[in-house]
């Protein structure tokens, strides 16, 4: 009887436990590693959540990739022809506003218009070239840099009288794909996870009674920096030299190109930034590590107080660290940080 | 006092010998079992597909079939390499041996994903 009883209360406490863990699902989708985590939920519920997610991340993957048949490339082969591209969708429409919105407020640093020279540099292929480009060829589509401001886009229609126009928008899907991820865990009702769209993150919710928990890469170690909690609908975005690149003669080439040099930016290991849950907070999230990025030194402190970023971190050539000080307080450190090679903001 | 001093005098070689023995044998093997694994055990992903998860506390090599071809992952008694991989770049074996929890190593091209997994972890996510 007693031993009854017994089994029962297991049960019980099995039961308990099985409903307040997580439940992850991965995919390789945008050539990266996708993550879903959620917290809370039956197995069903966050598995349907998770796929409909999946599905909207190999929709947009379609839609705005770069180099393969897309609409994206569409636009791209009429600006290329100096032809009209008509369309009825507002979504693009929507997303190249944004991105000319984008390149003003970054004072450029952000220019989804140079796909050529990214294309150059060879980043337009799942598996990139160890070549580096003639310096004739990059100093010459340098030379007629384009940009966001001269796509002309009326009712139904768009133009561009700057046939060196080539979008590209791998800066900005994985962003938009989290805030659309996050449309979508709304709309069925999922309150706690976390999106992971290839190292961006945005939080849903806590992970039962605490945040969610977020490790920082180090740009040239294998292990995480530090660990920041993220408080319910913040995200946290990278920019760095360590995932895409390509090494010749001991110089790095990384995929984040410089629009002022033509060349790829030598300025900083990483550069990450946290935001609070604003209107297109993952997209931020994404472009907004680009321009603390690539800017010059002297530069980087100006643009992030001008863009609002309140918490910040960038790892610089040298290795040594520069911070916000909202982001120091924020931090956890996972390795021992001497005070010399710290800056705080 | 007197009685430690009669215990030692009493002490022969062959006596001396089974302690030394005995010392330099328990230090050697809590050094090598105790310490280890510091991860628990490898986890290997290729793509959404979960390989599996294996004991960091054995020496064998794995061989994983990717979208580019084979990538061979060995694991040595608590580190974990990459030592063949289809890619050109071959980043995934240059970053070597990796023996820590969360440490990990990507190789994009094939959509091999290796880490190693501890009972706890420091965060939900990475951030990269």
């Amino acid at each position: 009887m007693h031993f009854n009883k017994l089994i029962v209360l297991l049960v019980f406490f099995l039961t308990g436990c099985g409903q307040n863990e997580t439940i992850q699902k991965k995919d390789y989708i945008f050539g990266t590693i996708v993550e879903v985590t959620i917290y809370g939920e039956t197995s069903d519920k966050a598995t349907n959540a998770i796929e409909l997610v999946f599905n909207e991340f190999r929709r947009l993957h379609e839609y705005l990739h770069p180099w393969e048949k897309s609409i994206v490339q569409e636009i791209n082969q009429s600006i290329k022809n100096q032809e009209i591209y008509t369309t009825e969708d507002t979504e693009i429409i929507s997303i190249i506003n944004h991105n000319k919105e984008l390149e003003l407020k970054t004072y450029g640093y952000f220019n989804p218009a140079i796909g050529n020279l990214v294309e150059a540099w060879g980043f337009h292929a799942e598996e990139f070239s160890t070549n580096r480009p003639n310096s004739i060829v990059i100093d010459n589509l340098q030379r007629n840099l384009p940009h966001m401001s001269e796509i002309i886009i009326q009712r139904g229609y768009l133009r561009s009288n700057n046939n060196n126009i080539k979008l590209d928008l791998g800066g900005y899907a994985k962003g938009y794909a989290l805030d659309q991820a996050k449309k979508i865990l709304d709309e069925n009702n999922i309150n706690n996870a976390l999106i992971n769209i290839g190292g961006n993150i945005l939080a849903l919710g806590k992970h039962g009674d605490r945040n969610w928990v977020v490790g920082i890469q180090h740009p040239r170690k294998p292990n995480s920096i530090g660990s920041i909690s993220l408080s319910p609908g913040w995200s946290i975005g990278t920019s760095g030299d360590y995932q895409r690149y390509f090494i010749v003669d001991n110089q790095r080439y990384s995929h984040l190109i410089d629009p002022n040099t033509g060349y790829p930016a030598t300025n900083a290991q990483s550069a990450t930034v946290l935001l609070p849950p604003i209107e297109f907070s993952g997209t931020l999230s994404d472009v907004y590590s680009k321009p603390l990025f690539i800017a010059p030194e002297n530069l980087k402190y100006s643009i992030a107080k001008e863009l609002g970023i309140d918490f910040y971190m960038i790892i610089m050539t040298d290795g040594k660290i520069s911070i916000s000080n909202d982001m120091l307080n924020l931090i956890k450190w996972h390795e021992e940080i001497d005070e010399k090679n710290i800056t705080v903001h | 006092m007197k009685k430690i001093l009669q215990f030692i005098s009493k002490i022969q070689i062959g006596d001396l010998f089974t302690i030394i023995i005995f010392i330099v044998l328990t230090t050697y093997l809590s050094s090598i079992l105790w310490n280890f694994p510091q991860g628990e055990y490898l986890k290997i992903d290729m793509g959404k597909q979960e390989i599996g998860s294996f004991s960091l506390n054995q020496n064998v090599t794995k061989v994983i079939e990717g979208p580019v071809g084979k990538t061979e992952v060995i694991i040595d008694s608590g580190k974990v390499r990459i030592s063949k991989s289809p890619c050109t770049k071959k980043y995934c074996i240059h970053q070597g041996w990796i023996n820590q929890i969360n440490q990990s190593i990507v190789c994009v091209p094939n959509q091999i994903y290796i880490s190693i997994i501890g009972n706890q972890t420091d965060y939900d996510s990475l951030n990269y």
